[in-house]
């Protein structure tokens, strides 16, 4: 196992960790926004972990072709060298949505604690009325 | 911490760890290969593929060219998402105009800061038109754009107050959902473009076998344009832009207005 290949191993297991540590806090948290901040760390993670999938060895470019004029043999050594454009096509989507997610929440919880007096999760479920 | 909650940490750790194993064996196996994607690889042959012209989407920015072409109507619901997203929060706080002009106080930061914003807040803007107009070729586009743009006016309102932008920029909460319509007018009308010229295809950027309806021109004397891509990059950028402005104004509004908005 080359040190390439054994780091790629300990990313994921780190950003697997992560994510597992962010979805023990979103169900554990005891406020609403311990809950907001571990869902954006999960997020975040996840966004982290497709964009980790594109990386290929031997990528060294990002996927933008750098002359408006290419010869053929420009485009074919683009092909051979750009990472893969899916999974960040993918990502900038997903992180424009976990951000407008992200405002309506804190939207929310700020109302719930206008009203409420608390983010504590106990203490508004034991609210009457 | 008790010995449920130990068990249960154990337990999502472990079933995060087989879906990370899921993920990376069915896409890349434990390392990445030197090999790349043959959808990757279509799109990085294709997208700039002046010499073949079938399958191109005249812009050298392999993301950019999936994002307003191949995967185009998935981009337009994504945007209608965060266009609900920013209605959601609207109408959580419901407040007045009026009602917030009173009592507004103009004290801000420090006169440092405040000159320090000054200077920073039309370099914010400039960079964020540059990302916009540039985003058909250089790594950037609209969502980017637009929230760099957004960052000026929470400059602002941290620096001056949030009366500061509405006095001496104009830039109420009302301009701010106009400019957001206008953008996404706009993004609606070069999604139905084609439509109107004839064809049954949506959101088209450049001619495809199968309809030919309507085609923009991929530069306009030296301007590179790439079709559509332009137009909807400088749209979103404003939709996007405006939409986080006006967030922001509404949750910089003053606490009292808003608890009496709610009866409180």
């Amino acid at each position: 196992m080359t040190i390439e290949s054994f780091l790629q191993i300990c990313g994921y297991l780190v950003l697997a960790a992560i994510m597992a540590i962010s979805l023990y806090g979103i169900v554990k948290g005891r406020s609403l926004i311990k809950k907001l901040i571990a869902l954006t760390i999960l997020g975040d993670a996840a966004n982290a972990l497709i964009v980790y999938i594109g990386f290929r060895f031997g990528a060294k470019y990002p996927p933008v072709l750098p002359s408006l004029t290419p010869a053929p043999e420009d485009i074919s050594w683009f092909v051979s060298v750009a990472v893969d454009p899916v999974p960040q096509c993918l990502v900038i989507t997903a992180i424009v949505i976990n951000m407008a997610i992200t405002m309506f929440l804190v939207f929310t919880v700020i109302q719930v604690y206008r009203i409420y007096g608390t983010t504590m999760v106990k203490k508004i479920s034991r609210l009457r009325g | 911490m008790s010995l449920k909650d130990a068990v249960l940490g154990v337990a999502m750790a472990v079933f995060l760890l087989m879906v990370s194993v899921v993920v990376v064996l069915g896409g890349t196996g434990w390392t990445p290969s030197t090999e790349i994607r043959p959808l990757a690889k279509f799109y990085l042959e294709n997208c700039f593929n002046v010499f073949n012209r079938t399958w191109w989407a005249a812009s050298p920015e392999a993301v950019t060219s999936m994002l307003w072409d191949y995967r185009g109507i998935d981009t337009y619901y994504e945007t209608s998402v965060f266009f609900l997203a920013v209605i959601g929060g609207v109408t959580i706080f419901r407040v007045t105009e009026a009602k917030l002009h009173r009592k507004m106080d103009d004290v801000g930061l420090s006169l440092i800061v405040k000159t320090t914003t000054r200077m920073v807040f039309p370099l914010v803007v400039i960079v964020s038109a540059s990302v916009a107009l540039h985003g058909n070729l250089t790594p950037g586009g609209g969502f980017q754009a637009g929230v760099i743009l957004a960052v000026g006016p929470l400059l602002l309102i941290a620096a001056f107050s949030r009366s500061f932008l509405e006095e001496n920029l104009k830039l109420s909460k009302d301009r701010c959902l106009i400019i957001r319509s206008v953008g996404l007018i706009a993004i609606a009308l070069l999604v139905a473009l084609p439509l109107m010229a004839g064809s049954l295809s949506l959101m088209q950027n450049q001619a495809k076998p199968w309809s030919q309806a309507l085609q923009l021109p991929e530069a306009v004397g030296p301007i590179w344009t790439s079709g559509t891509l332009l137009f909807f990059n400088v749209a979103e950028f404003l939709a996007v832009g405006a939409g986080f402005t006006l967030l922001f104004l509404l949750l910089s509004a003053p606490e009292e207005e808003l608890k009496r908005a709610i009866g409180l």
